[in-house]
Formats: structure tokens, sequence, C-alpha cells
């Protein structure tokens, strides 16, 4: 018989290393004299996106094109040291950086453009530097580059953002754990056959809280990959090793969530501002994959009343479980 | 037709263009285009069929190029990701991808446009399910495959039916 | 990958030429979806390779008069979408599309499937199941054909001779009303070995008594082969759910006399159960053609 069940797999995590782990990010930015851009940063984007969002931030802060912003990334002859991708710091730690290295070059330029222009309210935007009540009065930012070199100013900045915590009282555990925490709550819908044990994951909603969503389509990409890990994590993935040698070597043996075993995705982004994250973002690479397992199992339980306790959820022990529950109920009887 | 002994000619089509190339008979296709062609575009992956990153298109049909012998693809039409556009003349499902933000490493993508192509071919119009199944011998680790389907639904002329 | 010799005729008595001179020295290669990872981890080191793909006469599905031939280059692809399969063998198509992913059916063969004779096969227990016969030819003996179940040795093991090429697989069309049934379980949708699975196929009596019945099941022997034991007990008798709870029953105390206890067995024989039932009903269930 196939019986479907529900449930909801909630968490929060904390973002960065806390604890009073140090936890530093950096980046520096360059403006040439023709206005181009150079950004580097010891950050690797590894495929989860950060070299985007590092460049909409950078457009962002200095009113240039997206498309035009040199990024150099990784590279430790050249790069700033910003620690590691992991513990979903990098858009909240180094976008940090990025954000106030941008920021501190910008007002520079707008101090030239100040005295040039003889306005106040200046605006970056489109490449261009204009006063935002008389647009009349502008300047390119190319050209605002090059006056900005030619008096002297210093048009490089490379800034730290630090969000090591102080730590908990080791007696209370109560204190400073980590800098800020992001939330999630996820929806799995199941379909159990009870004859074979087999899953079938039918449906998953994801509702995520990233702070502020600065790029939503990478966002969304994050949480569904992080909901396919979690999905092989509760039904399937398991490394068997025996006499300290992993046995299924393999992705024939190793098996990972193919396109017919996951379901198409449902995301929804939620945006509770985080104090130091860049526009308020925190990170979401972790936490997309945190509730997608206790959601299928709580709807395993919904199904067919078995609560699994131990992962996977493959075909031998989901069998096992209804089997033994279906025992016990005879013997109940 | 001939027994070959030693490094032998393989005469066959690749991305359109005829092609020759002097083989050893125990090298594999995807050998063959990665080392001898400089094709690297297509990936190396597992070597025994279970992850489809070395996908590719022979005679319109989308194979492991890890299976199938060099000499096997003597006379044959093979298509890689290399034939299939470029930075300034993106193939229609390489914009689909790009725009629906179905690439994260990478690694997969060359793969799943082949399948994404070679299941086009056979069905212009595929459902979500169809997609699914069209897709289902190239793994993929980052995305959790959502944005993928949309990419090819985007991609296919029956644009955007998720 | 140790190298060899690579031979890819056009013609069949080419072929059969060149595997009669070079015998277990060589090896012939089909689909490759299981030989070429053998060839590369060097479990085994050919001399000779004899590419069998270009041979004309061993590809494709002809619909002859009381019979359907299968060439033994015939892909899993070219199955689902051949219709005299559709029409004649669903259970064959269904099995078919269970295999691997897009790549390994465009690549893999139906006779690459027998001659393997893994005990996870898909399509192989189908061909079983309908009593398939296999056509061998050789520049010896020339052509002769046997019973599928005949040459099943053992696990990866056939009685073909090495002189001998599987050139297709020869099925009698099925009697008017026949019914069939296909399930596998996998760990996933795609890419997964069979954990197990169940190829039946039936005919009933207007009054609903099983007049024919053939079931094999796959991953659960060493060789696929026809429960005759099931079998008997279900012929001349009307389906009732006694009757097929006793054959399920029958079904695997078949299959662990004959496999024996494994560690799999505390799973596999209730499910296989289960599954037997499953199909059994729904192919009972199914109006017959």
């Amino acid at each position: 018989m196939k019986k479907r069940g529900i449930g909801i797999g909630s968490m929060f995590y904390g973002i960065g290393y806390g604890f009073s782990r140090q936890d530093i990010g950096a980046a520096t930015v360059e403006i040439c004299e023709d206005g181009s851009v150079i950004v580097r940063s010891g950050e690797v984007d590894y495929g989860q996106g950060s070299d985007t969002i590092f460049c909409q931030i950078i457009a962002e802060e200095l009113g240039v094109d997206y498309a035009e912003i040199k990024l150099i990334t990784a590279d430790t002859l050249t790069t700033p040291n910003a620690g590691p991708t992991s513990a979903s710091r990098v858009t909240y730690v180094t976008g940090k950086a990025m954000m106030k290295a941008a920021t501190e070059v910008r007002e520079t330029m707008r101090e030239v453009a100040e005295e040039k222009l003889g306005m106040q309210d200046l605006m970056f935007a489109n490449g261009q530097v204009f006063s935002m009540s008389h647009p009349e009065k502008n300047i390119s930012f190319a050209r605002l580059a090059k006056a900005t070199h030619l008096a002297g100013r210093s048009v490089v900045a490379t800034a730290w953002q630090d969000i090591t915590t102080k730590d908990v009282d080791p007696e209370t555990g109560q204190g400073d754990a980590y800098s800020t925490y992001a939330w999630a709550s996820q929806i799995a819908v199941v379909e159990v056959d009870t004859e074979t044990g087999k899953i079938e994951v039918l449906r998953v909603v994801a509702a995520h809280d990233v702070g502020k969503a600065i790029n939503p389509k990478n966002v969304e990409a994050q949480i569904e990959g992080g909901v396919a890990t979690g999905l092989g994590y509760a039904l399937e993935e398991q490394i068997l090793i025996n006499k300290g040698i992993v046995q299924n070597t393999t992705l024939s043996e190793y098996m990972v969530p193919t396109s017919m075993d996951v379901p198409v995705i449902e995301s929804h982004i939620v945006e509770v501002p985080a104090l130091e994250g860049p526009y308020g973002a925190k990170g979401v690479g972790e936490p997309a994959l945190i509730p997608t397992a206790p959601a299928i199992l709580n709807a395993i339980a919904n199904a067919v009343g078995v609560r699994v306790t131990a992962l996977p959820a493959n075909l031998e022990n989901l069998h096992r479980l209804i089997r033994e529950q279906e025992n016990n109920n005879k013997d109940k009887s | 037709m001939t027994e070959t002994i030693g490094k032998t000619k393989l005469t066959f089509t690749v991305n359109g263009r005829e092609t020759e190339v002097l083989v050893d008979p125990s090298w594999t296709l995807l050998r063959v285009l990665r080392e001898s062609l400089g094709l690297t575009g297509t990936k190396r992956g597992c070597e025994e069929g279970d992850c489809g990153l070395c996908t590719v298109i022979m005679e319109d049909r989308a194979v492991d190029s890890c299976l199938v012998m060099a000499l096997q693809a003597q006379g044959k039409t093979v298509e890689t990701i290399e034939g299939m556009g470029h930075e300034h003349a993106l193939h229609p499902l390489q914009k689909a991808f790009i725009e629906e933000g179905a690439v994260q490493c990478g690694f997969c993508t060359p793969g799943m446009i082949m399948s994404s192509e070679a299941l086009l071919r056979q069905n212009t119009h595929p459902t979500v399910e169809e997609i699914k199944v069209g897709l289902s011998g190239n793994l993929c680790r980052c995305t959790g495959y959502t944005k993928i389907f949309k990419a090819v639904a985007k991609g296919s002329e029956s644009g955007g039916r998720l | 990958m140790q190298s060899f010799q690579f031979y890819s005729p056009n013609y069949l008595e080419d072929a059969l030429k060149y595997i009669a001179d070079r015998k277990q020295t060589c090896r012939t290669l089909a689909g490759g979806t299981d030989l070429i990872p053998m060839l590369k981890k060097e479990e085994i080191r050919p001399d000779y390779l004899l590419n069998i793909n270009e041979v004309g006469e061993l590809k494709g599905v002809e619909d002859l008069d009381n019979q359907v031939r299968i060439g033994a280059t015939t892909t899993f692809t070219e199955m689902i979408e051949s219709e005299t399969l559709n029409r004649f063998f669903p259970l064959l198509v269904n099995a078919a599309a269970s295999v691997g992913g897009p790549q390994i059916r465009n690549r893999g063969t139906i006779g690459g499937n027998v001659i393997t004779n893994g005990p996870c096969a898909d399509v192989l227990p189908g061909i079983v199941a309908l009593d398939g016969q296999l056509e061998l030819q050789s520049k010896q003996d020339g052509r002769r054909l046997v019973s599928v179940a005949d040459v099943l040795v053992t696990a990866y093991e056939t009685s073909i001779r090495s002189d001998e090429l599987l050139t297709g697989i020869l099925i009698q069309k099925p009697v008017q009303g026949t019914k069939s049934g296909f399930e596998k379980l996998g760990r996933r949708n795609a890419m997964a070995k069979a954990r197990l699975n169940l190829s039946i196929a039936l005919r009933q009596d207007p009054n609903g008594t099983i007049s024919a019945v053939s079931i094999v099941p796959g991953a659960v022997m060493p060789v696929a082969v026809r429960m005759n034991d099931v079998e008997s007990m279900l012929l001349g008798r009307k389906p009732t759910p006694v009757l097929i709870q006793a054959a399920a029953d029958k079904l695997v105390e078949v299959v662990v006399n004959t496999a024996g206890i494994r560690w799999s067995s505390e799973y596999k024989v209730p499910v296989l159960k289960n599954i037997f039932k499953r199909v059994m009903w729904r192919v009972l269930a199914e109006d017959p053609q």
C-alpha cells in the first residue's frame, strides 16, 4: 500500500565560526585611471555564486556596470586572506568587507567630485556621478577616476570585516555565540510504499530567512541544491567503512539522487536583516540542507507511524521498521 | 573493416567537421576528444557510465563517451559542447541555463546540455517528467536539478511549462 | 587499459571467422556498458576485440510470421521505440526502460544483457519468462537455436561457446489474450541496479481460470529461471487471495531453497512476496489485449 505523509523540519544556524574563533573576511578594491575596477579577495567561489554576489555589491556601491568589474579571487600571491568558504559565512563576512572597501574608495572619489561639481548631494549610478537636485551637474565615473588619480588621492582600499564573537560562559552556555543566525523551515510530502520500504519525495517547500537575498535566483539555487543533498542524506547516502577502508567508492555504490529522485523544489525567501551583513544578508549554503532530512523523516512518521532514528531511511531500514510496527500491533491486539 | 594493430586512423565527423586522428584501439572516445583533439569541454568523471559528465551526442543520441571505444566512432557523427555555441553566439539551451541559474560549479553542465539537446531532438515538447527521465543519466550535486528542469523547458519550444 | 587489436566487420561471416580463429583470446564488444569498465580495470585482457555494432544482420526488431526476432545489438532505446515490441511484448519494453539512464539505454544491447548474464539483469528475466530462443551462429556449425534458459549456467556464465556469436533473440508471438507485468525495485529511480525485479506473463480463460503463466524473479536467483513449482500451483485455477498468497509463499520458498539465506534475505524474502502479489493482481485486473 502507498501512504502519504507530510512533515516539517525547522532549524536555526549560526553563521560563521562563532565561539570566539577568529572569523575575518577581506577585500581590496582598486579604481584604475580609466575607471575600471579591480577587486581582490582570497575568498573562493566553488559554484555557490559568491563571485556574482561580490560583483553585485561592488557595482551597487560604486554605481558601475556589474560586467565591468574585474574580480581576482583565491590567488594567494595577490589576494588578501579572507578565510575559507565554509560555515555559510562568505556573503556575510567577505561580502561586507567588499562593501566597506568599495564605500571607502567611493567616499574619497565623492570628495573630489564635490570639489569639481560644487555640489554635495551626489549619487553614484549607471557609471555616472551626479547631483540629485541638479542632475545636469555630473561627471562620468571614468573621468572622476582620472581626476581622483590626478588629485593624488588614494583609490585603493582594503577592508577587513571581523565577526569574531566573544564566546559563551562555559558554566551557563549563555553569551555571544554567533554573530548572526539564519532560520528556515521546510515541508516535505512523501509517499511510502509499505510493501517495499521505498520512499518517493513528492514535494518540498523550503522557506529560508537569508537576511537579504542579494541575488534571489542564486539563493533559490542554493536552497534547491541543499534540499537535494538533504534528500540523499535522508534516504540513501551512506559511507560504508570496513577496517578503515571505504567500501563504496564509486558513484554506482555511493548513490546520490538523480533527476528522477528529486521533486521540483519550491523555495520561499524570507528577509529579516542581519545588522552586520551587507544590506542585511546572512548565509544560506548549509541552512539549505539542514531541515530536509528532519522534514522527510517527519513526513514518513506522518505517513506510516514509524520513527526513523538512524539514517539512511533506505529500503531495508524502513521496511524493517514498518514490519516491527506491524508485529507490535499484532502483539497488542 | 580492417583489423587494426597499434595506432590506427580514426575518421569521423566532430561538430560538423571531418576529423582524422591516430588512435590506439584501447582508447575511449572520451580520451580522443579531450587529449587528441583538445575538446576539454567534455568532462572526465567516473569513467564507468555512472555520472554522465562525459556525455556527447553520437548519431543523434546521448552517449557516455567513456563507454564508447574510439574506433567505434569510425565514420560516425559526434557532437560535443564545443559544437553547441560559443560565448558570443550561445545555443538556446546554453542561454536558458544561464538565465535560469542552472549552473553552479559547472562540472556537470556540458553533459547536461548535451543530454538536454539529445532529449529535445527526440521530443520538442517534453513534460517535466520527460525532462527528468531525459536527464537521469547525468548527476548534479549542486543545483538540486530544479533550475536545470526549468532551463530545459525554457530551451525547448514549449518554453517555460514549469 | 592493455591494448588489443580491434576489428569491426560489416558482415556476419567476417565476424564469425574472426572469433573462430581466436576463441578465448577474443572478446566481443556490443554495447560496451559492462565490457568497457572491465577492460579499464583490466579484469579482462583480451588480445582481440570484435566490435559487432556495424554488422547489419545483428540490428533491429523484425516482425516474422509467428515470432519476433530481436537482433543481438538492438539497444534498449531501440527496444523501447519498437512498435513491434510495444505491441507484442510490453514486458520487454518496460524492462528495457528500467535500465540505467538514457546514455546506458542508448548503448546497452539486449544481446549484451543475455551474454553478461548478471543476476541483476533487467531484460533477461523477461526473455526467460517469454521462453525466448537464442540464435547462435558459428563458422563451424552455422546457425542453431537454443532455449535461453538452457544456456544460463550460473551468474556471469553461459554455455555459449567461444566460437559462437549470439546473433538474435527469437520469441513466439503471444497467444491472443496474453497479459504481462514487470516491476523493478531499485535504490533510486534511475541509474540503479535492480534490488529485485519480477517479470510475469499469463493468460486466463474467459471464465477466469489461469491457462498459462510464466514467472521469473530477478536479482534473487543466481540466474533468471521460471518458477515452475509456482506456475503449476496457479495453472488451471481461478485466482483467489488464498491461491495468490500460497503462490507467493511458494515463490519465496523456491528462492530460499535455491539461493540460500543471505544477508539480504531478511529484506528480499518478504518484499518479493509483496511484489509478486502486487504484480499478479495488477496483471489479473488488466483487460487482455
